[in-house]
């Protein structure tokens, strides 16, 4: 069974502020962004997870966090990017959250991908129900 | 009186420096405005978007500056006619405010810059490019022979230019490639291309022909002194091939 590992910055994340005041300079209603490395694993063991830990190509504990989000799919307010040659399961996702620390509605992320974070001509937007580019 | 270039200044620029020196060696009136000043840009008559790493490549290179407020001076200028050029990073910037090739809408982009083929190396190194449209359909290459060889210096990761099939073919039809990769005799051929960049293309131009974004560095081959067959100290600040570029744009500026 496939499983998503997200790796995002434990640290302050200025790519991800940057994209949260770019975002509200363009009008979209968006409170915070979270920015995380996805990972598509086959292994659904415990054990797959130790691995990543230990590899310091791609975590490092003083840096990175590491959340397993079990199900190979996007969560609520969140869309991942790949481009279109990367190599298979691998994304950055962007989760967008509202003031009231919830996920953002399927129309603000779209609009947010649309207009920022996935340029169709190199890359595709995975949302939580479809995948295919924009 | 000659006409005011601006040379934006983005976080993450760094080439702004030979732009300039090279602009005004050429005859250009040109000035740095950094991002914090934007506001003075709708008063100048063209803008030339360094290379560097605007916004640190933040998201995708030249996604962010491509909303920055400098860049709504840029755009609305493009659509008054004033000339635009990108330099690597800036041609990056050009493709993602989608005024290049200019086939879909403005800030929706239908064409990129983007890494590097067959292995995603950064490259650095001396490349010749070839003026490929007729030099009186941009003001901006107006200045130069048709079919210009023009040196220059390739340093980037992400400079191949990628677009879904309709869209090469849109930039192919509607001459979109300014220059291709050559190699130093004019020939051209796929062992040119240093980056596998679609239809060889080094630059791509707008409809219009007032906006060009190009991926090598003509400015650092401006003076004898940065080109490779330099030998001993003897007029290395005289031009080189890449003033030639320059000088044609900032005849289109003044023209």
């Amino acid at each position: 069974m496939s499983r998503a590992i997200a790796i995002g910055l434990k640290i302050p994340d200025n790519a991800a502020y940057t994209t949260l005041t770019t975002l509200q300079r363009l009008g979209i209603d968006v409170a915070r962004v979270e920015r995380n490395d996805i990972l598509i694993i086959d292994d659904a063991g415990e054990d797959a997870l130790r691995r990543i830990e230990r590899d310091e190509r791609v975590f490092n504990p003083n840096k990175h966090r590491l959340t397993d989000l079990g199900v190979a799919q996007p969560r609520p307010g969140e869309v991942w990017i790949a481009e279109h040659h990367a190599p298979p399961g691998r994304y950055v996702g962007w989760r967008l959250l509202n003031r009231a620390g919830a996920p953002v509605d399927r129309e603000t992320l779209e609009r947010a991908t649309t207009s920022l974070l996935c340029n169709p001509a190199i890359e595709t937007a995975r949302y939580q129900t479809r995948e295919g580019t924009l | 009186m000659s006409k005011r270039i601006a040379v934006l200044v983005f976080p993450g620029t760094n080439s702004e420096e030979e732009t300039l020196r090279l602009l005004r060696d050429c005859g250009g009136d040109a000035h740095l405005v950094h991002w914090s000043r934007a506001k003075l840009l709708p008063q100048f008559d063209a803008y030339v978007l360094p290379g560097g790493f605007a916004y640190e490549d933040r998201i995708r290179a030249g996604a962010i500056a491509a909303h920055d407020e400098m860049m709504d001076a840029v755009i609305d200028g493009a659509q008054a006619g004033k000339l635009v050029l990108g330099v690597c990073n800036g041609a990056q910037i050009l493709l993602e405010a989608g005024l290049v090739p200019g086939t879909g809408t403005v800030r929706r982009p239908t064409a990129a810059f983007t890494r590097n083929g067959p292995v995603p190396h950064f490259i650095c190194r001396h490349v010749w490019v070839k003026l490929a449209i007729e030099p009186k359909r941009s003001p901006i290459t107006a200045g130069l022979k048709d079919g210009e060889l023009i040196p220059a210096w390739a340093a980037h990761g992400e400079g191949r230019l990628a677009a879904d099939e309709a869209h090469l073919a849109q930039i192919e039809r509607g001459g979109h490639v300014a220059f291709v990769y050559a190699h130093r005799d004019g020939s051209v051929d796929a062992s040119a291309i240093p980056n596998q960049s679609a239809l060889g293309a080094a630059a791509l131009v707008n409809a219009q022909g007032n906006v060009l974004a190009i991926m090598p560095h003509p400015e650092r081959d401006g003076w004898a002194f940065n080109h490779p067959d330099r030998r001993g100290r003897a007029g290395i600040l005289e031009p080189s091939g890449g003033a030639l570029f320059f000088r044609s744009f900032v005849m289109g500026v003044n023209r």
